[in-house]
């Protein structure tokens, strides 16, 4: 009976992993401002669960259950609808502060170093940010993002319409992450300047004609150009702004951070747009966690080979000058089997081949009829050293793909050198005319005839 | 009391006013291009419809702008709550939103001096900006107005990441070899070789003459030792084409002990020879 039961367990496991949608894992945290109401997020939560993600709920100051556990990860997600939420559990609470934090607060393993100790854990986190000044804003500023002053949410007079000039429609820029002509979306939130940071995605930019203002009145339109001739802030305004944004890190986990939690609600997935079609709100956020949840454009490479050209076993030591042949395997994972498939997608793939610098560095191109094989054949350089195959292939919005193999280059060793250089033909016939004439000397002297000589002596002798 | 008629043509003249107090327009654009030395380079008025010629500004040249904001139809003038201008490059997508001054008459002046950019310009190159005014407001309906292309000085383009460059294909490298060893031609090598045969031409030439004898050679004393030497040589060409030294060491050893004895007899013979003993 305990056999069966678990190998029924065992069963269940099985089929959970089959079903996981996501690289990276299905258990999924959900931290939930009390203030916020679940039923208004319900499309994008069963959505979730649809695709096969198993979703915990937490209020945000509950202690359990926790994050990690001795440093390990508890969840492959965790989703922060807390942009309000204000600051961690009071350490040393104060009659005058404890009721103020004691409203709304985080338990103690919510941290921003918490936060950033789950993503170098690889544990993907989707953050949403308010015009409020929240850990997460802070947070955020070190992801490269530049949050506009508190209180300032994004404002846009554009298009004409009947709603607030703080609920402004988006425009949706294709992007490979994105369905193709996702309809756009209702915003109403934070907007953020981007850093220069290369590591940023920018997922959803601001339209050209909205900003961060307070205002709601036309009078308050010298205190924009004031703001704006202040040094150092500026204005936050136009399309170079963001609303979400995502950022891959070295170890390939992902984050979001979006700039409003309505984002996701069902309301705006509801709302039609001032022109009558359906928002794009329940399409844009089911791509947006697709991507931040590591289904799409994740790539890996599974093994890399190297040998001399003509041979198929990977040599204890090159000899400058060899051919080599350099083989990489690269598989996408595919979300729609739950498995990795061979990919041969990759046009821009390169190859170098470093001692400190790269000495060479040449296209790795897929091969033609074997998917996900990527091979390149090239001449070793004639310096001798510890070399390194290094493949670094790094994209917006992908997988950064990494490996590096270690061989050393030696010089000939004395026996590999040419044999019969024309140049040496002069000293090659001056050795051989030597030892012909000893072994000719030598055959004379032993059996040749010496007549004369012993004649010579006889007479000496006789003398 | 108020006929329905005139009633309804009142509403009417009403909503009739009221749309075109909702929308904002821009009256008397003008522009100056003024150089350092306060002498005017070019002026115009703008046309909303057609767009001048691009305007070109040097590294100390100053670009005033002039307009103002109306309510359409009454001439009003307002001050919206947005008021901005936009400095786009269409083609690498930078933006600049630089907002204007407008006084509650609606009357707006904007003054962009090139010898100290405002933060708000984009970084540019030689390709022209396209500069729009976008107008917003609580109130009235919004409007864009392209106005003009600007040409100005390119600007030094800004620091990327350090790891910026790995984002892209970066450019191949080919590892420069050293030149190959350069051999002199066949013929002359040949020729060496041939001089340094010569000497055998004329030892042959010279024992032809004399006549060589060799009547001990199948002697079965000599013949062992001359073979072994014989072999000795023979196995100094293979370890010059093949072999490694320590099997030339080993090759040599086991020859070197029948050459030993057999050098043994054969010198003591040819010693009995020549001291005249048979």
């Amino acid at each position: 009976m305990r056999f069966l039961r678990s190998a029924l367990l065992s069963c269940l496991a099985l089929l959970a992993t089959v079903l996981a949608k996501s690289s990276s894992g299905d258990k999924v945290l959900v931290l939930l401002d009390p203030s916020l109401d679940k039923a208004n997020y319900s499309i994008f939560f069963n959505g979730l669960e649809k695709r096969g993600y198993d979703l915990t709920f937490r209020a945000p100051k509950d202690a359990s259950p926790a994050v990690a556990a001795y440093d390990v990860p508890n969840y492959a997600h965790v989703i922060l609808f807390t942009p309000d939420t204000k600051c961690t559990s009071p350490t040393n609470p104060h009659p005058s502060h404890a009721r103020l934090t004691r409203t709304v607060a985080y338990a103690s393993d919510i941290t921003p170093q918490s936060l950033v100790g789950l993503l170098s854990e690889n544990t993907n986190l989707l953050i949403t940010l308010s015009p409020k000044q929240t850990p997460l804003t802070s947070l955020a500023t070190e992801f490269s993002l530049i949050p506009p002053p508190p209180g300032t949410p994004l404002v846009s007079h554009h298009p004409k319409r009947e709603e607030p000039a703080t609920l402004v429609p988006v425009d949706v820029a294709p992007s490979p992450m994105l369905a193709k002509g996702t309809a756009p979306v209702w915003f109403s939130g934070a907007p953020h300047a981007l850093g220069n940071s290369p590591y940023l995605v920018p997922i959803l930019r601001a339209p050209a004609t909205s900003f961060a203002a307070d205002s709601t009145d036309d009078s308050d339109a010298a205190v924009i150009v004031d703001a704006a001739d202040k040094a150092g802030e500026g204005l936050w305004a136009g399309s170079q702004l963001g609303l979400v944004t995502g950022f891959q890190t070295f170890k390939n986990s992902r984050v979001i951070f979006a700039g409003s939690v309505d984002l996701f609600s069902d309301a705006y997935a509801r709302k039609p747009l001032p022109d009558g079609i359906p928002s794009g709100n329940a399409q844009f956020v089911r791509d947006v966690a697709a991507w931040v949840f590591q289904e799409n454009m994740v790539l890996r490479i599974d093994r890399t080979a190297h040998h001399r050209v003509n041979e198929t076993e990977p040599p204890e030591m090159y000899t400058i000058n060899d051919q080599i042949v350099y083989t990489a395997y690269i598989s996408a994972y595919n979300p729609r089997t739950s498995s990795w498939k061979p990919y041969d997608g990759l046009t821009d793939l390169q190859l170098e081949f470093t001692m400190l610098d790269p000495h060479v560095r040449t296209a790795l191109p897929p091969v033609a009829g074997e998917p996900g094989k990527y091979e390149v054949q090239f001449r070793a350089p004639d310096r001798h050293g510890v070399f390194k195959f290094v493949i670094g292939w790094r994209r917006k919005g992908y997988s950064f793909l990494h490996t590096s193999t270690t061989v050393p280059v030696v010089p000939p060793r004395h026996d590999e050198y040419p044999r019969f250089l024309s140049a040496a033909w002069p000293y090659y016939a001056g050795a051989i005319s030597t030892s012909v004439g000893f072994f000719v000397f030598s055959a004379l002297w032993l059996a040749g005839d010496v007549k004369g000589e012993r004649k010579n002596l006889k007479n000496t002798k006789s003398e | 009391m108020i006929s329905p008629t005139s009633f309804c043509l009142s509403w009417l003249l009403i909503v009739v006013a009221h749309a075109h107090a909702a929308s904002l327009s821009i009256q008397s654009p003008r522009f100056t291009i003024t150089s350092s030395d306060a002498s005017q380079l070019r002026a115009d008025t703008l046309s909303l419809t057609q767009k001048p010629e691009p305007l070109t500004l040097g590294p100390s040249d100053v670009l005033k702008l002039t307009f103002q904001i109306t309510e359409t139809g009454e001439g009003n003038g307002v001050q919206p709550h947005q008021t901005f201008l936009r400095f786009y490059d269409t083609v690498s997508g930078e933006e600049g939103i630089q907002p204007v001054r407008v006084t509650p008459g609606g009357k707006a002046k904007f003054e962009l001096n090139m010898a100290r950019p405002p933060l708000s310009l984009p970084p540019t190159t030689d390709r022209p900006l396209a500069v729009s005014l976008i107008l917003g407001s609580f109130i009235h309906d919004p409007a864009t107005f392209d106005l003009f292309d600007l040409s100005v000085p390119s600007s030094a383009t800004p620091a990327p990441h350090p790891d910026k460059a790995s984002f892209h294909p970066q450019p191949p490298i080919v590892h420069t070899f050293h030149p190959e060893q350069k051999v002199p031609p066949k013929v002359i090598s040949a020729f060496f070789a041939a001089l340094v045969f010569a000497p055998w031409a004329v030892l042959l030439g010279l024992w032809s003459q004399v006549g060589v004898r060799v009547p001990h050679l199948l002697s079965p004393r000599i013949l062992p030792f001359t073979a072994l030497l014989g072999a000795f040589e023979a196995l100094l060409v293979w370890y010059w084409v093949d072999l490694r030294l320590g099997q030339v060491l080993l090759y040599a050893g086991i020859l070197a002990l029948p050459t030993i004895f057999a050098g043994k007899t054969a010198l003591a013979t040819t010693g009995e020879w020549r001291a005249g003993k048979q």
